[in-house]
């Protein structure tokens, strides 16, 4: 029953992404009270599902990219936020909004991208780049889970 | 008297865009002739030059303030050679620098097109390096391109503090036939390139952006493709959220698996309990072999949230694996599709 290994890099952003993922889904089971989950809690679980998938895959591509960088550092300050009970709403980074209210394209992508803010065009075109292809991974690795846990 | 001749046709077909230089050299063949017959003593002092390194010899040469008269050249063939050979080293694309040895260094004709390190530096530190002698060349160019009739469309831009034989970092631009070759348009080409670099790429990462063209349709594409991927992550998390309770053992095998396959390599410390089904002191792995092998239940650290989920995805998962037939594919099987 050997496992055939396809031409997975060991360390490729992908299955950095799916070990964090899952160690972190993982810990959060752990947590979970009740096993047929209330609707109402399936809501909190929904968030902090998607917080752990973000911050695993923002880990996991490091500190190397922008993008990650102020994910990372957007989900740390809201952590502490919420674990000092202050409901200071600090937007970390700073939104640069336009006086004359129009939103071009380059200022849509910003508000997309974590972080976009304060990058300038050319580095946010990269940043896009980086970020879409970290996003269709984590796609891929949770589909992945879902059908496996589903079945 | 042919290596002369090499050197004037050599500097006539690659210097076909700047006649000056063409009749400079020509001139300058007829002074080597000249040359060539009396033996002279001033011979000593051209290779006395060549004896400089070759930065400093292109210097010498190219510098628009001394006046280098044919006289002072020497008439050897071999210092002839090793002129133009320099000239080659100096410049690589430019025709001027065949020529290089100039007889009446005309401030206008003589350009020197030395290559810059690098073409990333930033365009912000050099702009006021290559500003100044932008400025110079500039004129120079046009002068240059007013006399050119040729098809050679590219020129490089001059660096001549580097003659000194630093190079200095600054953004090496190509600037094409009758387009402006300011600094301040220079820099903006160059962001303009990386721009449209980086477009390229985003339009092969989204599918069907091949065929757009236009910088916002494709922005728009792009707008749109990372809004239905974080939209897909926000769906996918919401069935994750959904289907948690049954996780508690697929997670295991799920990990087992991706450790044990691509991780191999990496930490076997921690692989080698998962990839054993012997029975390890996890609690939770023993789950995992349980998914494996059906061997009997050894529940002696599970807790009590467990044991609830424990019975459930069991059956689950058994009843499910029966009906399916896929009870034959192991769970890291599956994982290879990752």
């Amino acid at each position: 029953m050997t496992p055939h290994l396809s031409s997975t890099n060991p360390n490729s952003i992908k299955t950095r992404f799916a070990y964090k993922f899952l160690r972190a889904l993982k810990r959060l089971n752990k947590r979970r009270p009740t096993s047929p989950p209330h609707p109402n809690e399936i809501f909190r679980w929904f968030r902090m599902i998607k917080t752990a998938s973000y911050s695993s895959m923002a880990s996991a591509v490091g500190s190397r990219k922008g993008w990650s960088q102020a994910m990372l550092r957007k989900i740390w300050c809201r952590a502490l936020e919420t674990r000092r009970r202050r409901r200071r709403r600090r937007r970390c980074g700073g939104m640069i909004r336009r006086s004359s209210g129009e939103r071009n394209k380059a200022d849509e992508l910003r508000s997309l991208l974590p972080g976009g803010e304060a990058m300038d065009f050319c580095s946010l075109l990269g940043e896009t780049a980086h970020y879409i292809r970290c996003l269709t991974t984590q796609v891929q690795v949770m589909r992945n889970i879902v059908d496996l846990c589903s079945t | 008297m042919d290596r002369i001749a090499g050197t004037e046709v050599r500097s006539v077909n690659c210097g076909e865009e700047i006649e000056e230089i063409g009749v400079d050299s020509l001139q300058f063949g007829e002074e080597i002739r000249r040359l060539m017959a009396a033996p002279t003593d001033t011979g000593s002092s051209f290779t006395a030059l060549l004896e400089l390194p070759a930065n400093q010899v292109m210097e010498l040469l190219h510098s628009p303030d001394t006046v280098r008269t044919p006289a002072s050249l020497a008439g050897d063939h071999h210092v002839i050679e090793r002129a133009s050979r320099f000239s080659v080293f100096a410049a690589t694309e430019m025709s001027t620098e065949t020529s290089s040895i100039p007889s009446n260094s005309t401030p206008h004709s003589h350009v020197v097109k030395l290559e810059p390190v690098n073409s990333d530096s930033n365009p912000n530190s050099s702009d006021p390096m290559a500003e100044n002698d932008n400025r110079k060349s500039t004129k120079r160019k046009e002068r240059e391109k007013k006399g050119t009739g040729s098809t050679k469309q590219s020129k490089s831009v001059s660096n001549e503090s580097s003659r000194d034989g630093e190079k200095l970092p600054y953004v090496h631009v190509r600037a094409r036939r009758g387009q402006a070759t300011d600094s301040h348009s220079l820099a903006e080409r160059a962001r303009r390139e990386k721009i449209n670099a980086r477009m390229k790429l985003l339009q092969e990462l989204v599918p069907g952006c091949n065929k757009i063209s236009g910088t916002a349709m494709v922005l728009d594409e792009i707008i749109n493709h990372v809004q239905s991927l974080q939209h897909q992550v926000e769906l996918l998390s919401m069935r994750l959220a959904a289907v948690n309770p049954i996780i508690d053992v697929n997670l295991d095998s799920l990990l087992a698996a991706e450790s044990g396959s691509p991780m191999d390599t990496n930490i076997p410390g921690m692989v080698m309990p998962m990839m054993w089904p012997e029975g390890q002191g996890y609690g939770n792995r023993q789950q995992c072999q349980q998914l494996w092998h059906f061997d009997g239940l050894h529940q002696p650290v599970l807790g009590r949230e467990d044991n609830a989920s424990f019975i459930t995805p069991e059956t689950s998962l058994l009843s499910y694996d029966s009906s399916k037939d896929s009870a034959s594919l192991p769970p890291n099987q599956l994982k290879m599709e990752l």
